[in-house]
């Protein structure tokens, strides 16, 4: 093998484990030059507005993706939690709606991994079929439940203050949800790091063959995997709808696209085994500070899909070319 | 150019090829004579397959000349090398589960044979030229191993093939199977063909070959008429030295009853009923497919099966999945270590840890002070040749990736090993090694069941070996004081065999 | 044997053709209701709406054969069909239906390269694919419908000769040519045998590049022909078609018993998948069956058969 300059090689390392952070760094620049209107305050914290539900829900993706595996029915999830959760806070209280949301979060989650384990799916295509048909499912009783209409805050006679302080409250300079994202993050990163039921996650990854013959539990992981991303989903659902101040059973749309895109784009592969939360943080705002540019650009909605499918494809095909 | 004499078929001279880290073939020259059943005898790791590799064109060869049927030959495909003249039959057999014999046959010359009609009627003609009765709308995964063999026959006789190698046919088949594959040698012998049979089976060698070679590290060691070796004088150019310094001595250890398995029933094992002692190594001998392989996965809970009992020292315990296998003092090395045993991606350390996560842990927590000691222990302990045990276990030899999950299950001290191949695909100098920890844990009081498809392996490392054939067990036999002969009917199923 | 091998192979029979079980069910569901399921309008019309979806079947059917799969079917699908119409403005109907073709061609020959030449996983990479086109239509037609100028155009999907209308007769070319390419011809074996064993394809001195990537860019322009019929039969060019399509098609091509694994199924089996679905669609409607309904019924139905897939791969796989 050919000796090659230490200083070739480390641009080459940061070429290839780094370009997130390099696309970041590069759109962050040609955008704040073309567009002064980048760098503004407003900006800025619309952009961490921007957060919230799509890195829940990407960061509960990651399990699920480390673990090799893959979920589609995120979408359904977050219809399916924002109408129910949003029609119990009069009925039931704000709390107990809260914690219903979640539940039902983890409950489809659960229900995924029940899906999965009992038909012996063991790759990735086959449980991103099965969780496309929960979604529609999900998505489903969504529309049953809320007949098809949208419920807003302002149809809530009751105290929803809880919801109201997730989507638009701060603690000193930076908003509420983004104070909850921290502490989540930090309790998932011990968990994938730090813990044994981790470690077994990203051992089935890796190879589920291996793993099982080694005495790990790869069913307590495809469930515990499922259930987290659910469970994640929901809270992104939360976060949303709280936000927007209100829920309409499409209000999911398009988020199991960005969330993929978002972990595949921070580096985490998609074969599985390897990779972080904190990889995923970088891709989801990758992801939102390209939405945010080419907002700022004047570039349409539409477009804006066309270019998140053309990096998803491109960034799919590198991270195949790394592995390879 | 060399000019060869027209009564041979391929001469093939001062031959080499290298992988890394491993010198496969050193100056190899043999001429096969036209019309003549040449066979190459060696041990695994002698060379055999990667010559054959190179003349059927799966690998190039690094220097050295390849003549066949006077034409010299470069740089080839496999299916150019089929339209010279030249079919291999490999052991693994190149067919296509989900397609029907006749297709395979003319697999990828469709519009030759004029469609399917002409597919199966040609394929018809061939497979009757050589006694062959299947139907050729079959599908191939229908089939059993012989009849398989058979289909790769017709397709290297659809090539009017001049030369057809075969690599090691025999070790799926049975008595009656094998005679029908020696008579079909001799027919197609008799048609003009020349053969090249690759074995480890001295007995095959001798019956029906004409010409033989010993290979052994990668070096042709000699080339003879077979009438002119002698059964031992083969022997010792196989092996190169003298069969005790091959193994260590048998393990004397012996002790009392450790595990009682009780009634195995699949739809494959029937009653599969056995003991294990304590200090003891346990073979299992049988024919590929014979159920070795599963009585095992079944023991440690890797398939589910119900209604068996296992006891250890006396105490019933329920495995119903590899965890409670663990959590019962069993460990696993299986078939094949890069699929089923290891994470190729994954640091050497993690790799080894894999097995122990809940002893470096504590309420759940990974206590990473204890878990970098393990692999750092287990490299040494095992003399893993690794430049870290950060790097991915993919870039290790077979030998090392093998050890490393050798290291995996010693981290626990699991009470009785189940080794399955444990020195498949390892060179000879990290085999001796492995020997050597097998009997270490049987002196220190554990227990090996040892499954092996080299029988010298399996008969010289084991105190007693059960014979395997068609999912039952056959015979009980204690290698030390049993011919080989008697324990090898056994495994083939026949009479005499004691039960 | 005794009970449990009529159970078995009872259970063998259910799982290999559950897409002919299931029409059964439906068939014999529907003699129950009091509606207009089994008159012949119904029955016709019932082929002409399945017709698009069962064109998109015969292309994907080939990638799944061969291994792959093919997810970008619906955005190929909408913006082909967007393209025959606006390029309308520029150049005849003809040459407008031509290049949105030619579009397809060349989606596919791109997703080829990606699957095949690169070896990506073909699913999420195709599915990016699609994502890639839907936003690329919605961005073409600002997601408002596009309207067709042309009667001529219109009539292509929407006319019919001597009562069968032209969908189903294109549908039934369609069908008869990919049937004779699967069945009769070097390039369908070939097919076969790289889904069913990639090496001993290759060793066997088949061109496994070339012919699997030929796959992908028939699938991507039988597309595209779905895409610009769709177009002739609405009268305009939509873009919300893209993504529930394209799995419904592959999942309606393993129904018919073409499984993921590659290797096995065929023409008519994906045909008989899809009548499924387009069956289901059809007597849901005909039972009134509110839309919110018929939506979850599908998902159901689609994870109840990619469920039995796996189960009876579960059982077809050797060790884990």
């Amino acid at each position: 093998m050919k000796e090659s300059n230490p200083v070739l090689r480390a641009v080459q390392v940061l070429f290839r484990d780094y370009l997130v952070l390099l696309m970041i760094a590069v759109l962050v620049a040609v955008t704040a030059i073309i567009e002064p209107k980048f760098m503004s305050p407003l900006n800025l914290v619309n952009i961490m507005r921007q957060f919230g539900p799509l890195m829940m829900v990407s960061l509960g993706m990651t399990f699920v993706i480390i673990g090799g595996f893959i979920d589609l029915s995120v979408a359904g999830i977050i219809n399916l939690v924002a109408v129910v959760t949003i029609s119990l806070i009069q009925p039931i209280g704000q709390v107990p709606a809260l914690l219903t949301g979640l539940g039902i979060g983890a409950a489809c989650g659960l229900l995924n991994s029940a899906v999965i384990l009992s038909s012996g799916a063991l790759t990735q295509a086959e449980a991103l079929f099965l969780t496309f048909g929960m979604s529609t499912v999900f998505s489903a009783t969504a529309l049953l439940y809320s007949h098809g209409s949208t419920m807003h805050f302002w149809d809530i006679k009751t105290s929803k203050s809880i919801f109201e302080t997730i989507g638009a409250g701060t603690l000193g300079p930076v908003s509420v949800s983004f104070v909850i994202f921290l502490a989540v993050l930090f309790l998932l990163w011990v968990f994938q790091t730090k813990t044994t039921e981790g470690r077994a996650i990203s051992l089935t990854g890796g190879n589920k063959t291996a793993a099982r013959l080694s005495g790990i539990g790869i069913s307590r992981a495809i469930v515990v995997i499922y259930t987290i991303c659910g469970l994640m989903t929901g809270l992104g659902a939360i976060v949303l709808f709280s936000r927007i101040t209100t829920a309409a059973p499409v209000i999911g749309a398009g988020y199991e696209t960005n969330a993929i895109l978002s972990v595949v784009v921070g580096g985490t592969t998609l074969k599985g085994g390897k990779g972080s939360v904190l990889r995923t943080v970088m891709g989801v705002l990758l992801v939102v500070l390209m939405s945010n540019c080419l907002n700022l650009l004047g570039v349409s909605t539409y477009l804006q899909v066309a270019v998140k499918g053309a990096i998803l494809v491109l960034a799919i095909w590198l991270d195949n070319r790394k592995q390879v | 150019m060399e000019t060869v004499g027209s009564d041979i078929i391929l001469s093939i001279k001062d031959v080499s090829k290298s992988f890394p880290g491993v010198h496969a073939l050193d100056k190899v020259s043999i001429d096969f004579r036209r019309g003549v059943v040449h066979g190459i005898v060696g041990e695994n790791g002698a060379g055999k397959s990667t010559l054959m590799k190179i003349l059927s064109g799966v690998y190039q060869k690094d220097s050295g000349s390849v003549v066949f049927d006077g034409r010299s030959i470069e740089h080839t495909t496999p299916y150019e090398s089929m339209q010279r003249g030249l079919a291999i039959i490999y052991q693994e057999l190149n067919l296509v589960n989900t397609m029907s014999v006749g297709e395979n046959v003319f697999l990828g010359r469709f519009k030759e044979m004029k469609g399917m009609r002409g597919t199966h009627a040609n394929a018809r003609k061939l497979l009757d030229s050589i006694g062959c009765k299947v139907s050729t709308t079959k599908l191939i995964s229908e089939l059993s191993v012989s009849t398989k063999q058979m289909v790769e026959i017709a397709k290297a006789l659809s090539f009017k093939s001049k030369l057809i190698i075969m690599d090691e046919p025999s070790s799926s088949l049975t008595a009656e199977e094998m005679a029908e594959l020696v008579k079909i040698i001799h027919q197609l012998k008799a048609q003009g063909l020349s053969i090249i049979y690759i074995s480890h089976k001295l007995d095959e060698i001798f019956e029906f070959c004409d010409i033989v070679s010993v290979m052994r590290d990668g070096r042709v060691i000699d080339t003879k008429p077979k009438s002119e070796f002698t059964r031992n004088e083969l022997i010792t150019k196989m092996v190169g030295r003298t069969i005790e310094n091959e193994y260590p001595p048998r393990p004397r250890s012996v002790g009392e009853t450790l595990m009682e398995v009780r009634s195995i029933n699949t739809h494959k094992l029937h009653d599969i009923s056995f003991t294990l002692k304590k200090g003891e190594i346990l073979g299992f001998v049988g024919l590929v497919g014979a159920g070795r392989t599963e009585i095992v996965r079944a023991l440690f809970g890797a398939d589910k099966v119900r209604g068996h009992r296992v006891l250890i020292n006396g105490k019933s315990v329920a495995i119903r999945n590899p965890r409670e296998a663990k959590d019962a003092g069993l460990g696993f090395i299986p078939e094949d270590r890069k699929l089923q045993g290891l994470v190729l991606p994954f640091s050497v350390e993690s790799n080894i840890s894999m097995a122990s996560v809940a002893n470096f842990s504590r309420f759940g927590f990974i206590r990473k002070s204890l878990e970098r000691g393990i692999g750092a222990r287990q490299v040494q302990a095992l003399s893993i040749k690794t430049p870290s045990t950060k790097v991915p276990v993919v870039n290790l030899s077979g030998g090392n990736q093998q050890k490393c999950i050798v290291g995996r299950w010693l981290e626990i001290s699991p009470s009785i090993f189940i080794m399955d191949e444990p020195t498949r695909g390892i060179d000879v100098g990290a085999k001796y090694e492995i020997y050597v920890l097998m009997r270490k844990i049987v002196e220190e009081g554990g227990a090996i069941i040892l499954i092996s498809s080299e029988l010298p392996e399996v008969l010289n490392m084991s105190n007693r070996v059960l014979t395997i054939f068609e999912g039952r067990i056959t015979g009980e036999f204690e290698p030390e004081s049993t011919p080989v002969d008697t324990i090898m009917s056994a495994a083939l199923g026949l009479r005499g065999g004691a039960a | 044997m005794n009970g449990k091998g009529i159970g078995a192979s009872l259970y063998s029979i259910v799982t290999r053709q559950k897409a002919f079980i299931f029409i059964l069910v439906m068939l014999v569901g529907m003699i129950f209701s009091r509606s207009n399921f089994y008159s012949a309008y119904n029955l016709l019309d019932m082929l002409n709406s399945t017709s698009i979806l069962l064109i998109l079947s015969f292309g994907v059917t080939l990638t799944i054969i061969a291994g792959g799969c093919d997810l970008s079917i619906g955005g190929i699908l909408v913006v082909s069909g967007i393209l025959s119409i606006k390029l309308q403005d520029f150049m005849p109907m003809g040459w407008a239906i031509l290049c949105a073709i030619v579009f397809g061609i060349a989606v596919g020959f791109v997703n080829g390269f990606l699957v095949v030449h690169q070896k990506t996983e073909p699913f999420i990479i195709t599915l990016g694919m699609g994502l890639l086109l839907t936003g690329v239509a919605q961005e073409l037609t600002n997601a408002h419908p596009v309207p067709a100028k042309n009667p001529a155009f219109m009539m292509i999907g929407n006319g019919d000769f001597h009562g069968v209308p032209n969908l189903v007769m294109i549908m039934a070319v369609c069908f008869a040519l990919s049937y004779w390419l699967m069945r009769y011809t070097q390039f369908g074996r070939n097919l076969y045998a790289i889904g069913g064993d990639y090496d001993v394809a290759r060793y066997s001195g088949i061109d496994v590049i070339r012919t699997k990537w030929l796959a992908f860019v028939i699938s991507g322009g039988a597309a595209a022909l779905a895409g610009v019929l769709l177009s002739s039969k609405l009268n305009t060019g939509s873009s919300i078609y893209g993504e529930l399509t394209a799995l419904v098609v592959n999942c309606g091509v393993v129904v018919g018993g073409t499984s993921f694994a590659g290797g096995i199924g065929g023409i008519p089996q994906s045909a008989l998948g899809l009548l499924v679905f387009g069956m289901l669609d059809n007597a849901m409607n005909m039972l009134n069956i509110t839309s919110y309904y018929q939506v979850m019924l599908k998902g159901a139905v689609i994870v109840g058969i990619i469920w039995m897939d796996c189960f009876a791969n579960k059982r077809r796989r050797e060790f884990v």
